[in-house]
């Protein structure tokens, strides 16, 4: 009887520690977004320049949507990433950004002196677009395919390599 | 003495109910608190383990202004958590849902609660049916009168009722 409860025992001690090490050895920063799979919403408002965009038109290109801000420490190395990943992709793509709780004088100042490998940058004062894409934190990169739809979110600084993944599956 | 303190503790309990009288209402925006429930509900994504509702963070500021805004424009709870969780997933909800991925969260606590009593129960009775009385044989002959006399005392005892 008694070796008979140890076989059901060890098996469920197993599992439960199994998910536990798989519980604590996952990074809780990283956070699926339900958004993958799913249309591109379209935002309206203005840019750096006071001009109004559309974010979501698809002219027919894989796009990149970056979610930065000048607050953004991380921002500053991912930036360099994107400058380069424009110069290397050139047309093939677009890149345009949401510029993320930021006022437009440091916005500005920041591509000014850094470069600026955006098309163009959403200004989002207020945070709402970033609610509207779940965006919780800066920087995020979404990569749109040709129909418009998110195949990859990236909450993290991108590098070289998770770029030219991002590209790989929108042009999949 | 004693009067001394009874009279201490009726001033101040007639001090503490007294209050009352001065006590204004308290005017509270029912709007303000649908939008704190709501937001009790929601996980600060950016703070790990706080509710939208405590958290000071920007983002979960912006989450409140977004919960009243729907508010206003009529929409209801369910509608306002559907939108949340849309965008940044289960993730979102303090409680997991009940439904789809959420479910052996729910079930399994209590299964194996009733795993471990049902096994707890099993070895307690395989323990129980393993005791060997230890054979009359190796009782001195004190331990033996000695039960004996404590027999006779249990079953004088019980004629007596």
């Amino acid at each position: 009887m008694m070796r008979n409860i140890w076989w059901v025992i060890i098996p469920v001690l197993i599992l439960l520690f199994g998910l536990l090490a798989y519980g604590l050895t996952s990074n809780p920063k990283h956070i699926p977004s339900p958004l993958i799979g799913k249309v591109f919403p379209t935002l309206q408002g203005k840019d750096l320049n006071g001009n109004d965009v559309t974010l979501g038109v698809v002219d027919g290109k894989p796009t990149i949507v970056n979610v930065w801000a000048s607050w953004c420490g991380a921002c500053r190395s991912e930036h360099k990433v994107l400058l380069r990943g424009a110069r290397r992709y050139g047309d093939s793509i677009s890149l345009v950004a949401i510029n993320y709780k930021d006022e437009l004088v440091n916005a500005r100042r920041w591509l000014r002196s850094l470069g600026d490998p955006y098309q163009w940058s959403f200004h989002d004062l207020s945070g709402r677009a970033g609610i509207e894409l779940g965006v919780y934190g800066v920087p995020e990169t979404f990569f749109v395919n040709k129909q418009g739809i998110i195949v990859e979110k990236i909450s993290a600084p991108l590098t070289d390599k998770m770029l030219a993944d991002g590209i790989a599956l929108m042009n999949e | 003495m004693n009067k001394k303190i009874k009279n201490i503790l009726i001033s101040i309990l007639l001090l503490s109910v007294s209050s009352l009288v001065f006590s204004g209402d308290v005017n509270e925006d029912p709007l303000e608190r649908k939008v704190l429930d709501i937001a009790a509900k929601l996980r600060c994504t950016v703070c790990q383990n706080q509710p939208v509702a405590e958290s000071n963070s920007g983002l979960a500021r912006d989450m409140r202004a977004v919960i009243k805004e729907k508010l206003q424009e009529g929409k209801n709870e369910q509608e306002i958590v559907k939108f949340f969780v849309d965008r940044y997933g289960d993730y979102v909800l303090l409680s997991p849902p009940q439904s789809g991925n959420g479910i052996p969260l729910w079930v399994f606590p209590p299964l194996f609660l009733l795993l471990a009593i049902i096994a707890v129960i099993l070895i307690m009775k395989s323990r129980s049916e393993k005791v060997v009385a230890t054979p009359p044989s190796a009782l001195s002959v004190e331990d033996q009168e000695r039960i004996r006399l404590a027999r006779e005392a249990m079953n004088k005892s019980g004629e007596d009722e």
